[in-house]
């Protein structure tokens, strides 16, 4: 189903959906743009947020259960999940979920996990403006969805071209209609010819094998002296899933998951005190690898979807936008 | 979800971050991309900054003591009992037995009520708090230098630099947004110099790397100036036009040749031409430094002479060039520019001048005291000698971050009356008779003002746990309590009063303070704030060169002690660890409290990686694992400072700057046994 949706019932149409379901949409903050639940305030469609919006399915921190001790015995309670609407996410990011589906969903498959991606809908819009550091075309991910989602819409001018993909994209436009028009066949046209600019504009010099030999020559160890181990890169990966499992609390609590890293030394440390890869040089190495040569052999797909927020994030000189380690190699 | 940004609560950095809330509770943080300092960037700490907030430690209830037992109490009970003991000693033992450490780590706002209600409503100009322990030196020297004891630059400024010479500082580690900057700076062309007797991860990365004995930094500073003046790579008209106090400096510095540099510092001779040359020759030239210059006994002198460098070579108010001290607690400048020392009030302001106090007299509507207060460390003599009685501490540790631990610890327990208040328990407020829950950073609203001069906002993102309370609300009940008037509404309203009394922050409004908050000075509501000082002139007109000797460390290593401990801290941690240790990826990272020793020492005496072994000095003795290290030199020992259960400062020195009344933290002679277990 496709409709057209004019940019100034662009409000009218997420207050529709926000008494429905709780929005999360790319906000406008005065420190840049965030996802966050919309209640009516400014909406950044024009850049992707620097904090992806996978968290809202693999969340930074997160209560597995809370466990209550009562006269020796212990009840255990889960949390409900809210439903959620993410509106506006960027191809690359759903590209990435798809991935996230596939290693999650592999037997047997994380119930944490499905509990959040089932009681979420995915709208997402098709870049027609791409960001410096992106290069999704690259891989395959973007700029237009590559991947199924439940609507789609596309920035053509003076509205929005909307695509519903599932039954509950049919809903979502269902929901709106009385704000939304036919689509036209020039509305196609006209997405098409927006989304062949954005393109014709990306690099192509950062494909899969392009990156996979810059790893191979990379100088890992002076690219391990210069990262500074924030472990940012991996904490604004869409991509990156890994987490670490703790109780806090004695006798009630809760059992948490949280987000971790390779980046970080402890994730590798064995329990004698060795450590398989000791220098952030070699971490840093093992995060591109699962990457560019793990994830694809398990998965099928790249373990980067070319959204080029590690970056963005890197406080290092690290230039990781197509991994210029060649002409780092010379340089050092 | 929501999303508040704040400003992280580690180091003086002073990065830009928001906190992801959910269901009343903090569930991530990210950094915020528009902030003009951090663009995007964060580090460890910062990702996780609001890990332990909601930690099922968090003291959430006053409490008071009764025998060895501390029960719950209300915030009435609490106050009314707070009130009545500080005013009935005040009355048996008069204003100067009461003492308060305020927090780096509060707000400016609850720095300024707490220095206000010393004052104020106690009576006593004893108040101070941890930048004693490290940028006093800064203060002084660079406030009598310079006119300003601040950061002359902004970090942005650090890309334009063509040298940056680095001191003391393992910035990587501990202000890795500052090493953000300097890498950058380097990968676009720039030189870096950097001094610090371990080979720190910049050492390694510089194209110089001078390794002086540690406590000999006077005599390299002077000797590198001495070349330069011999080379004339001075800037003669900056000197003429802008200085005073050149002649004599040189002059003083011709008593250190490099041959002589050479042998008490252990710095060659060629390198230090090459620094010279480096550093002399750079158009614009920068100096970083941390606490690896402060905590020496003879701190306010190394951090003069190298306020002599920068004005020597001209090095000052331009883009790219400046002395950029990196402190270390995200608001330790607040507390300094808020008055929390025993000799200024806000803005620096000093008591001692009548101008001065009349107008704090008039506006607080009180008489206030002339006379200086005690420092922190004197605080805590005098109570151990018995002449201070009454203790408020806010947000402090000082049993573990101060020198000394054991005497420390002696000295708080004989005093009459603690009041502590603080986030967790910590081995400060196990001594306390009233004990008090604090909001922390993402439970209140205030400011902090960052190392380069930012003030920026902080902000309430989730409730604090049970009857736990942001400091300026109880702080302000205490001064009504003890009869002085506090009405204020909100942080907003306190943040008016300091702006109507501080110069320097005279522009500063809530309203104001968007993403990137502004830079001090901020004199008017219509300036946009300052990013680089002393620009065309110096606050007293000309700065001061003054000549500096060396003096030997205190304590140097002997046939008994023969190792030189140096403590400090590790990227993971922060302070005494009540944060860090509560969050769980940085716990991990360094779990247990180490030792880092030479890997030939360590050979030479049969310890292994992780082996346990005993430090020793004169005052005390602590266990920790083995890190053997290649970076570090020979003879030398380094002991972070985060693990209550191995102290480093049950180790440390005591010997103090007669100038700033900093301690000597970096120097200590010690012994090291590997123990049999
Ligand atoms: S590796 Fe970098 S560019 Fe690729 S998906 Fe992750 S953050 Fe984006
Ligand atoms: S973002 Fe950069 S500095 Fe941080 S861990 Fe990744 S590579 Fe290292
Ligand atoms: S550099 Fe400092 S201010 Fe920035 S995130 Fe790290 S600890 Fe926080």
């Amino acid at each position: 189903m496709k409709a057209f949706l004019e940019k100034d019932r662009l409000i009218p149409f997420l207050n529709t959906l926000s008494r429905q379901i709780e929005v999360i949409a790319p906000l406008a903050t005065e420190a840049g743009a965030v996802y966050s639940t919309w209640q009516g305030q400014p909406l950044d469609l024009r850049s992707n947020p620097l904090s992806p919006p996978t968290e809202f399915l693999l969340p930074h921190k997160e209560t597995l259960f809370r466990y209550i001790q009562e006269s020796g015995r212990y009840t255990f309670k889960e949390d409900s999940i809210p439903p959620r609407l993410l509106f506006a996410i960027r191809p690359c990011d759903l590209h990435a979920i798809a991935l996230l589906d596939r290693i999650f969903g592999s037997e047997p498959s994380d119930q944490a996990y499905f509990r959040r991606r089932r009681a979420t809908s995915l709208v997402v819009l098709n870049c027609t403006n791409r960001g410096d550091e992106c290069f999704c075309a690259c891989l395959g991910a973007g700029p237009e969805a590559q991947d199924p989602c439940d609507l789609e819409i596309t920035d053509i001018g003076d509205g929005y071209l909307c695509q519903a993909e599932t039954p509950a994209g049919v809903l979502i436009l269902q929901a709106a209609f009385n704000l939304l028009q036919p689509a036209q066949l020039e509305h196609d046209q006209e997405k098409a010819r927006r989304l062949q600019l954005v393109e014709d504009a990306m690099p192509r010099d950062r494909s899969y094998h392009q990156i996979r030999q810059a790893i191979e020559r990379a100088d890992w160890v002076a690219l391990g002296q210069e990262c500074l181990g924030c472990g940012g890169c991996s904490f604004v990966c869409p991509v990156c899933h890994c987490f670490n499992i703790l109780d806090r609390g004695v006798p009630d609590g809760e059992r948490l998951r949280c987000r971790d890293s390779c980046i970080l030394s402890g994730f590798s440390r064995l329990t004698g005190g060795a450590n398989p890869r000791r220098t952030a040089g070699q971490r840093l190495r093992h995060w591109y690898q699962d990457k560019f040569e793990d994830l694809p052999k398990i998965t099928g797909l790249p373990g980067c979807v070319g959204c080029g927020r590690c970056h963005l994030v890197c406080p290092a000189p690290i230039d990781r936008s197509d991994l210029k380690v060649e002409s780092r190699e010379a340089k050092i | 979800m929501e999303k508040v940004h704040t400003t992280c609560v580690y180091c003086g950095c002073g990065c830009g971050l928001f906190l992801h809330v959910e269901g009343g509770s903090i569930v991530g943080a990210s950094p915020s991309p528009a902030h003009p300092m951090s663009r995007g960037r964060l580090c460890i700490k910062g990702w996780l900054a609001g890990d332990f907030v909601g930690h099922p430690e968090r003291l959430s209830y006053p409490l008071l003591r009764q025998g060895d037992r501390m029960v719950r109490a209300t915030w009435d009970e609490a106050l009314s009992l707070a009130a009545a003991k500080l005013e009935s000693i005040r009355k048996e033992f008069g204003p100067h037995s009461l003492g308060v450490l305020t927090s780096a780590k509060g707000t400016n706002e609850e720095n300024y009520l707490l220095m206000k209600l010393a004052r104020a409503a106690l009576k006593t100009n004893n108040v101070d708090h941890v930048a004693r322990l490290c940028h006093a030196p800064t203060v002084a020297a660079l406030g009598s230098a310079l006119g300003s004891g601040a950061m002359t630059g902004s970090f942005s400024s650090l890309q334009n630099s063509d040298a940056i010479l680095i001191v003391g500082s393992n910035t990587t580690e501990q202000h890795p947004l500052a090493a953000s900057y300097i890498l950058h700076a380097k990968s676009r062309g720039a030189k870096l110099i950097v001094a610090d007797p371990r080979r720190t991860r910049l050492a390694e990365l510089a194209d110089l790397w001078l390794s002086p004995r540690p406590g000999t930094d006077v005599v390299w500073i002077n000797a590198l100036l001495n070349v330069i003046v011999e080379q004339d790579l001075v800037d003669r008209q900056f000197i003429e036009k802008r200085t005073t106090g050149f002649e004599e400096t040189a002059e003083a510095a011709r008593a250190y040749t490099p041959g002589q540099a050479e042998q008490i510092s252990g710095i060659a001779a060629p390198d230090l031409a090459r620094a010279a040359e480096l550093f002399g020759a750079a158009d614009r030239a920068a100096i970083v430094y941390a606490m690896g210059v402060t905590q020496h006994a003879q701190g306010t002198d190394i951090v003069q002479a190298l306020a002599n460098l920068a004005l020597a070579t001209g090095n000052m108010g331009r883009e790219g060039t400046g002395i950029y001290p990196l402190r270390g607690h995200q608001n330790v400048q607040g507390a300094c520019d808020m008055g929390a020392l025993p000799t200024v009030y806000c803005g620096y302001q000093s008591i001692s001048s009548p101008a001065v106090r009349a107008k704090f007299e008039d506006a607080w509507k009180a008489p206030l005291p002339e006379e200086p207060g005690l420092t922190a460390l004197e605080m805590l003599w005098a109570a151990e000698a018995g002449s201070l009685k009454a203790m408020i501490i806010v947000g402090e540790n000082p049993a573990l971050s101060f020198p000394d631990s054991y005497r420390v610890l002696k000295a708080l327990k004989s005093l009459e009356f603690l009041l502590a208040c603080d986030i967790f328990p910590t081995e400060t407020t196990a001594l306390a008779d009233i004990l008090l829950p604090a909001a922390c950073f993402a439970e209140k609203e205030g400011t902090f003002t960052s190392t380069e001069r930012r003030v920026q906002r902080v902000r309430k993102a989730v409730e604090p746990p049970g009857e736990a309370k942001a400091e300026w609300e109880w702080i302000s009940e205490l001064m009504r309590r003890l009869g002085h008037q506090a009405d204020y509404p909100s942080p907003a309203s306190i943040m008016a009063e300091i702006a109507s009394l501080t110069p320097s922050y005279g522009g500063i409004g809530y309203e104001r303070l968007a993403a990137g908050g502004l830079q001090w000075p901020c004199p008017s509501i219509d300036h946009p704030g300052t990013s680089i000082l002393h620009t065309d002139r110096f606050p007293q007109g000309r700065a001061r060169l003054r000549p500096v000797l060396y003096d030997e460390p205190p304590e140097m290593p002997d046939a008994d002690y023969p190792f030189i401990l140096n403590t400090g801290r590790s990227l993971y941690h922060f302070h005494t660890g009540t944060m860090t240790r509560r969050t769980s990826l940085l716990d991990r990272e360094v779990p247990t409290p180490f030792v880092e020793i030479n890997s030939e020492d360590a050979r030479l005496m049969g310890i292994r990686e992780g082996n346990r072994v005993r430090v020793e000095t004169r005052r005390g003795s602590i266990n920790a694992e083995a890190r053997l290290m290649d970076a570090l030199p020979r003879g030398n020992l380094f002991l972070p400072i985060h693990f209550s259960e191995a102290p480093a400062n049950a180790l440390t020195a005591q010997a103090i700057d007669p100038l700033s009344k900093i301690a000597e933290l970096k120097v200590s002679a010690a012994r090291l046994h590997k123990v049999i277990s």
